[in-house]
Formats: structure tokens, C-alpha cells, sequence
């Protein structure tokens, strides 16, 4: 595997995908829109409620929304660049990665690659807008903060891969898959206080919450050289486990037959 | 003749009951999911309750007032997402020469798989938020949440029904689920009783069916007097009734619609 080519290609497939989601103007932004208006409306809650309690287990209003900025952020990020994680088990289980198969280039990279969805710009839009608002963040943090929300997309992406990876040992699980999915976001939306005990260890390994929003934001809040080299090492022995798995999987994939072509 | 209408529709929610029992994987992931956020939040209300309660009710009796209101939301089937695909597919044109309403058949389908799924969610919320207090509201309490909740959720189903017809229009609905289901979140106080949100909110939500269907059934659990069973009987019936109108009137512009382009 060449990583430079495959780098060039992720970007070539990033570039078409936009092309297409910027071709239906109207549906793009309606969808960009709406979802930016979705988080900030499920905000309400935690405004009313640090509107009356002011901190919660030490954490204030503002730290709320950088965990929430950087977490939205990443998760648009992940389904802007590589929307088709979302839609791997589906791909697995109906055979479509036939054609990629026969491809000279990775099916990873290709299989994540295919769709970018516009309702991912605006959660990357209200997160970033989240994190300006928490007045958390100053203008010399703002490298810290991409680093951020990066390593945290690194890590969704290679969770979805590992979960919707599921569909090739297990078969027609593709909605239990998406329901870790689920469950990594409401966990990561929490501050990380409210957790303590065994689900703390958990959601710093088998569903890691805290990759993906408490560690982020903890360096946000108190930058240190250790908690960043935590927070790379992390993302980056996720995603080699999710390719990993990948692969493996890979192996046992049985062909659908399909007569497909993409691009 | 009324009486061979009912056995039609019923028809509809025998099947659709019959497909839910056989494809449990989404209800299963539902039940995990409701255990999840019922842990969330009884952690969220220790929380709050250590850092000075802001409400007249007990972190237990909030918990089972989450219990109640998630109840009826995870109950209600998301039929949008099936009328959409109708719609775009094009399969709502050969639906029309049949001798039952595409409306009322697809809300029958609903209810069908509400009466499979309010069961086992009512247990898990049962449970679950026994578990998580190790106490239990009034039996009489319980008793009148148990209908009125039932009702709500067949009130949410149809005005999913509702906003699935807007695929007509837009193709893709999923935006304005997103913000009507966030509205709900805020307006219905899904995770706050009403009380604790700004004063502007609570009569913004007035205006709304959304109290309706998740705080005023709920509210029965913590006692706070929002709403006499009564006065709750007669909000579902205007609001049953103004949403049956609006979505028999779209329906039918629709339908001409599809009729003037041919289909």
C-alpha cells in the first residue's frame, strides 16, 4: 500500500465529492443549515440548565461548549471527508464492494470516501462556532484547536470503520453498528465528570468518548504536551486498529456479484 | 360499513405489528439506548442536585420524569423515513388506485409498530429508572402516564406522517425532522420539565403541540400540577384533530399535483 497515493487519491475523491454536493446548491446549504440550527438548538438545554446551576461538577457553561464545538466539529469533518464510513456495513452486506475490489487503489480509502454528506458542513459549522462563543479558546490556541478537532475525527472515522467492520464476521448488523455510532456521540456531548468508575474506562477504550470529546477539550482548556501526545497516540492506534480490522475482514469477504460501476 | 373500514386499516397494523416482532434488531437497539441515556442523566441530576437543585422536584423524580417523556418519543416509529422513500421512489403513484387511503394506511402501519414497541420500552423505562433510583413514583401516577403516553406517541406518529408528506416538496426531509425533533426537545421538555427554561420559551412552547406530547403526560410523575388529566384528554383531541386536517389537506394538493404532472 502507498500512502502518498493514497493520500493523492483521497484527495482526488474529496474534490468530486464536493463537486457533487455543491451542484445541488439548494440542498446543500438547506441541509448544512438545518443541522448547524439542530445543534444549537439541542444547546437550549444546557444554557437553561448552567443558566441556574453555573458550574457542574467544575465544569461551567463555556467548558460545555468547547466539548460540544469540538465534537461537532469532528463528527462533520468525518462525514464531510469520509461519509461513506457511515454506510460501510450496508456496502459490506449488499456485495457493492465488488467493484472496488477491482480497483488499483485502496478499498478503505475508497469505501470511506464515496459520499460526503452536506449536513456534515454544518456541524462543522456550529462547532466551530460553539467553541469561538465559549471565549474558551484565544487566537494563539488556534493550531491546538484544528490538532483537535482532527485527532478527534481520526478516531470516529476508525470507530465507524471497526463497527460497520462488524457486517463481515457477523452479518446483517449494520443497525446495531449504527447504534454504537450513536452511542459514541451521546456518550462524547457529556461532560466527562458524570463518569466515573468501570464506564470511564470504557469510554477511554471500547467506546472512546473520551478520544473523541473530553480529552480534546481538557486540552483546549489546560494545554499540555502530555495530554496531546496522549491524544495523538490515541487516534493514531485507533485508526491502524480500524484498518487492522479492515483488513481482516476483508479477507472474508464474500463477492455479491454485483455489476456496478462508481465514479 | 365504518366497522369494515376499521378491519381495513387494522390490516395494516396487524402487518406492520407482525414485521416489528420479526425484526426486533432496532427495538433492541432502542432499549440499549434509552438504558444508556437513563444512566446518563441519573448521573446528570446527582450532578445537579450536588450543585443546588433549581427545581421543586427530586433528582429521583427527574429521572422518572426522563422515563416517561423518552417513553413516548423512542415509542413513536420515525414512518417519515419510509413515506420519503415512497415518495421518491415513485411508489405513492401506484398507491393512489387503491382502494385505501394512502394517509390513513400508513399511519395504520404505524400504530401497528407502535403497539410493539411501547411495551417493551415501557418495561425498559421501568426498569431501568428503578435501577438507576431504587424508588418508584405513586402507582396512581404511573397508571396515568401509562395512556396518556400511549396517546402522545400515536400523536407523534402521525405528525411524523406529517412531515414525511413534505417529501413531496423537498425529497429529502430528514432537515426538517432534525429541527422539529430538537423543537420538541426544547418546546415538549423532553429533558428539562418546562419550569426550568426562560420565561419566553415556556410561552413560545404554549403555542405548540409539543407539551402535549411529553410534558404534560409526563408531569403526572413529578406532580408538579402542569396540566389536569382532563384538560391533557382535551389538548390531544384539538391537536389530533388539527393534525389530521393539515395532513389530509397536503395529501390531496399532492395528489393533484402528481396527477396534473403525470405522475
Amino acid at each position: 500500500m502507498n500512502t502518498s497515493h493514497d493520500l493523492a487519491f483521497a484527495r482526488a475523491l474529496l474534490a468530486t465529492n464536493m463537486k457533487s454536493a455543491v451542484a445541488l446548491r439548494g440542498a446543500f446549504l438547506m441541509q448544512a443549515l438545518f443541522m448547524a440550527l439542530n445543534n444549537f438548538t439541542f444547546f437550549v438545554f444546557w444554557w437553561a440548565l448552567m443558566g441556574r446551576v453555573t458550574t457542574l461538577r467544575g465544569w461551567s457553561l463555556g467548558d460545555i461548549q468547547v466539548l460540544f464545538g469540538v465534537v461537532a466539529a469532528a463528527v462533520g469533518l468525518t462525514v464531510s471527508l469520509a461519509g461513506g464510513v457511515r454506510h460501510l456495513g450496508r456496502f459490506i452486506d449488499d456485495g457493492n464492494l465488488d467493484t472496488l475490489l477491482t480497483q488499483p487503489k485502496s478499498v478503505l480509502v475508497y469505501a470511506i470516501g464515496l459520499r460526503s454528506h452536506p449536513a456534515g458542513f454544518g456541524d462543522l459549522l456550529s462547532g466551530v462556532i460553539f467553541i469561538v462563543v465559549s471565549r474558551q479558546v484565544s487566537w494563539p490556541q488556534v493550531p491546538l484547536v484544528v490538532a483537535a478537532i482532527a485527532a478527534s475525527a481520526i478516531v470516529f472515522a476508525a470507530c465507524g470503520i471497526v463497527f460497520f467492520s462488524l457486517v463481515f464476521w457477523l452479518g446483517k448488523v449494520e443497525s446495531v453498528a449504527t447504534q454504537l455510532w450513536d452511542l459514541l456521540i451521546t456518550f462524547s456531548l457529556y461532560p466527562e465528570p458524570l463518569f466515573g468508575g468501570t464506564l470511564r474506562f470504557l469510554l477511554f477504550t471500547v467506546l472512546p468518548a473520551g478520544f473523541v470529546g473530553y480529552l480534546p477539550a481538557r486540552i483546549l482548556h489546560a494545554p499540555s504536551m502530555l495530554n496531546v501526545g496522549i491524544l495523538v497516540a490515541g487516534a493514531i492506534a485507533y485508526l491502524c486498529v480500524a484498518v487492522l480490522i479492515f483488513d481482516r475482514g476483508l479477507r472474508r469477504y464474500a463477492s455479491g456479484s454485483r455489476f456496478t460501476t462508481f465514479g | 360499513m365504518i366497522g369494515a373500514r376499521i378491519l381495513k386499516y387494522a390490516a395494516f397494523s396487524r402487518i406492520s405489528a407482525a414485521e416489528a416482532r420479526r425484526e426486533r434488531s432496532e427495538l433492541y437497539g432502542r432499549m440499549v439506548f434509552f438504558a444508556v441515556i437513563l444512566g446518563v442523566f441519573s448521573s446528570l441530576w446527582r450532578a445537579v442536585a450536588e450543585a443546588g437543585m433549581p427545581v421543586a422536584a427530586d433528582p429521583k423524580s427527574l429521572v422518572w420524569y426522563l422515563a416517561a417523556t423518552e417513553w413516548i418519543l423512542l415509542s413513536a416509529p420515525p414512518i417519515h423515513i419510509d413515506i420519503q422513500e415512497a415518495i421518491r421512489r415513485g411508489d405513492v403513484v401506484y398507491r393512489l388506485g387503491h382502494p385505501a387511503s394512502f394517509v390513513v394506511s400508513e399511519f395504520a402501519s404505524g400504530l401497528g409498530l407502535l403497539a410493539v414497541r411501547a411495551p417493551f420500552l415501557g418495561l425498559t423505562a421501568f426498569l431501568c429508572a428503578f435501577a438507576f433510583t431504587g424508588w418508584t413514583p405513586p402507582v396512581s401516577a404511573l397508571l396515568t402516564v401509562a395512556p396518556f403516553g400511549l396517546a402522545a406517541s400515536g400523536l407523534m406518529t402521525a405528525l411524523y406522517l406529517w412531515i414525511g408528506l413534505l417529501a413531496f416538496w423537498l425529497q429529502e426531509v430528514s432537515p426538517v425532522f432534525w429541527l422539529w425533533q430538537k423543537l420538541m426537545f426544547v418546546l415538549g421538555g423532553l429533558m428539562l420539565p418546562l419550569e426550568l427554561y426562560p420565561a419566553f420559551i415556556q410561552r413560545a412552547a404554549a403555542f405548540t403541540p409539543f407539551p402535549t406530547l411529553l410534558a404534560a403526560p409526563a408531569s403526572f410523575v413529578i406532580g408538579n400540577g402542569l396540566v389536569t388529566p382532563g384538560a391533557l384528554a382535551r389538548q390531544l383531541a384539538v391537536w389530533s384533530g388539527v393534525t389530521a386536517l393539515v395532513s389530509f389537506a397536503i395529501f390531496r394538493r399532492a395528489a393533484s399535483m402528481l396527477t396534473v404532472n403525470g405522475g
